[in-house]
């Protein structure tokens, strides 16, 4: 199973080194969801698609380097109280993570979800919402 | 007209539906039923077709009555919720239409949101204003209310239930944001609108069965087509109808208030009509799949009445995700939800089998040749070409920076286009280009020039350019021909001129 994990670390640190050394010593090979860099330190969101083990081991390897390390479970979200199924989301995800099923309801993969946030504003009735990470 | 193997009245089918042995199928189930058993064997087996959509219809709003307050008021402006309604009828009746948008909330909420609100039952608060007069004398009046508190509440729906509907999809560089959805940069994605094989109209396109006076499923309560819709346009499988329905007993599932990004609110609209099938004929369109229905693929890029068609596509192709533009598969977005069309055809179908819900006579037809006119305007829409600035200083991309930076200095010019030999725009330089260029070094215009440069063309209605202006945050923009040779210069101040002109 994919796992999303958010990296943030303060301007002092330097990510890459650190980044390039819990790859080498874990079997883990992340690939970088979203980045963002400000005055005020930095976030990374990784998906690491790799045996549970590695990953707890790689967020480990994190923390001991200083950088706080957490799983995000659920970032992007569809409230199926409020969807009616429009499907107005569905063309302007660029990974497909939103699709229809056979029975016309709509739907979100979240492992696939790149938190782009392209769809929130398209939803005419708000059902969509990307939770802050912090 | 006549000569049908199978003739049933609506009098016969309500009588079965009486005795709890009429045959009710969803418009998708007769699909089947005509492709297996032929239109005069579906005819003689099913005896009413239920169909369904659930769409964003702008068309819509609802008549209030609110009754008399001590001392009276007669109403001159109203705010419900901040969103205005209309009052200019009689004393304390108004009309709060869908797209109306609320004066401190803007796109966020809308008179279809207020509409949504009241079906809730959730409290509305009403702001009026008035003159005063003897019989009224109040002059401002506030208060809390809920459908419970007003007499009546009706949703009355100029155009609803579009037979078909283009197709949207989009040819600028850049997303657009419409009443079609929002549409991305080079044919990024399609969105369309309408429930092919379930359209209540369709499956009843020549009006046989549907009239003035159907008893419809609207928002969950039972309603009726009073008249043709505005716009209405059979001729071209673009019918539509007026709707009217008692919104106190409607549900909130099928009315819902909504916000299309950048463009404003509307209202979603839960809609069936019940065909009865009186003969062959109508079998065998309410038998109609979506491989038959057809709709244009339209270029929402182009702001014009008339825009341009790049194809044909079916319901079919719509309904599967994927359409093909210029031998690459594009995303498709519906932007009217299939799931609630169905749960609306089965809703109306129960209804039906459990006697809560007969067919009504129509008393009279629709009209089945109109057409739709365009709007008479009695001034012309001006055309680039009459406004821009002919006479336009420009360089070559091999000129050299010096003797440009005198240009500019000289003429005190912001942006400088940039030809080839034959005359052709390949880049823009601007004042700011230059200065850095001097303090670089760079020698030839070629080195610093634009070459992603915003455009208009000669042909295209002022209007549309103001808003390319506005949205980029630019003061003008170079004219091209169809060939992309330049042809002159439109500026805001140009533009400033016009409306000085048109003010007047
Ligand atoms: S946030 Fe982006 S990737 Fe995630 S579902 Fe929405 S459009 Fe798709
Ligand atoms: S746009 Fe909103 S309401 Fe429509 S399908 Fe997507 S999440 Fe549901």
């Amino acid at each position: 199973m994919t796992r999303k994990v958010l990296l943030r670390y303060s301007t002092q640190k330097a990510t890459e080194p650190i980044l390039a050394s819990v790859i080498k010593e874990t079997d883990v090979l992340p690939n970088i969801l979203y980045a963002e860099v400000s005055t005020k330190g930095g976030e990374i969101l990784l998906a690491i698609d790799a045996p549970d083990k590695e990953v707890d081991k790689a967020i480990e390897l994190f923390k001991q380097e200083g950088i706080e390390a957490q799983e995000i479970k659920r970032a992007i979200q569809l409230d199926r109280d409020l969807c009616f199924d429009c499907g107005a989301c569905l063309s302007l995800c660029p990974i497909g993570a939103l699709y229809i099923t056979d029975d016309k309801s709509v739907e979100l993969d979240d492992n696939k979800c790149i938190y782009c946030g392209l769809c929130v504003p398209s939803c005419p009735v708000r059902a969509l919402k990307l939770s802050k990470f912090w | 007209m006549t000569g049908t193997k199978v003739n049933k009245s609506v009098a016969d089918i309500n009588d079965r539906i009486r005795r709890g042995d009429a045959v009710v199928v969803t418009a998708e189930e007769m699909v089947e039923i005509v492709r297996n058993k032929g239109e005069v064997g579906a005819a003689k087996e099913v005896d009413v077709v239920t169909t369904g959509t659930f769409g964003a219809m702008c068309s819509s709003g609802a008549w209030l009555n609110f009754g008399h307050s001590d001392p009276p008021i007669k109403i001159q402006r109203a705010w419900l919720n901040d969103v205005e309604a209309y009052t200019g009828v009689a004393a304390v009746d108004a009309y709060i239409g869908a797209t109306k948008l609320s004066e401190t909330r803007g796109f966020d909420y809308g008179g279809a949101h207020v509409i949504e609100d009241l079906v809730r039952g959730k409290e509305i608060e009403v702001r009026a204003i008035a003159y005063g007069t003897d019989c009224y004398p109040r002059k401002e009046l506030k208060t809390i209310l809920t459908k419970d508190d007003i007499n009546q509440a009706v949703l009355c729906n100029p155009r609803n239930a579009y037979q078909r509907y283009d197709a949207a999809t989009n040819s600028r560089d850049e997303t657009i944001y419409t009443y079609m959805g929002t549409l991305l940069p080079n044919y990024g994605n399609v969105t369309y609108s309408g429930s092919g094989s379930l359209s209540p109209l369709h499956n009843d396109p020549n009006y046989e069965t549907i009239g003035i006076g159907t008893r419809i499923f609207l928002g969950g309560a039972q309603g009726y087509i009073f008249w043709e819709g505005t716009q209405h346009a059979p001729a071209k499988a673009m019918g539509t109808i007026m709707t009217i329905g008692n919104l106190k007993e409607m549900d909130a599932r099928y009315i819902r208030g909504a916000t299309i990004e950048k463009y404003g609110t509307t209202l979603y609209v839960g809609l069936g009509i019940p065909i009865p099938v009186i003969n062959e004929r109508v079998a065998k369109t309410t038998g109609v799949s979506d491989e038959e229905i057809k709709t244009d693929l339209t270029d929402y890029g182009v702001p014009r009445r008339d825009r341009p068609i790049l194809r044909e596509v079916t319901y079919a192709e719509l309904k599967s995700g994927k359409v093909e533009i210029r031998g690459k598969e594009v995303p498709v977005s519906p932007l009217s939800s299939l799931k609630q069309a169905r749960e609306i055809a089965n809703t109306l179908k129960h209804w039906i089998e459990d006697k809560r819900f007969f067919l009504s006579q129509p008393v009279e037809g629709l009209s089945t040749d109109q057409v739709f006119k365009p709007l008479k305007q009695v001034t012309a829409v001006p055309f680039v070409r009459d406004i821009m600035t002919r006479e336009v200083v420009t360089a070559k991309p091999s000129d050299p920076i010096a003797s440009t930076a005198k240009i500019f200095a000289d003429r005190g010019f912001d942006h400088l286009p940039i030809v080839d030999a034959r005359g052709r725009l390949v880049g823009i330089v601007t004042s700011w280009d230059i200065a850095v260029a001097v303090g670089t070094g760079k020698k030839k215009l070629s080195e610093v020039l634009t070459s992603k440069v915003i455009t208009a063309l000669e042909n295209e209605p002022v209007d549309a350019v103001a808003r390319r202006l506005e949205k980029h945050k630019i003061s003008g923009v170079p004219v091209v021909n169809s060939c992309g040779e330049l042809r002159g210069i439109l500026t805001s101040q140009d533009l400033s001129k016009l409306l000085g002109r048109r003010g007047r």
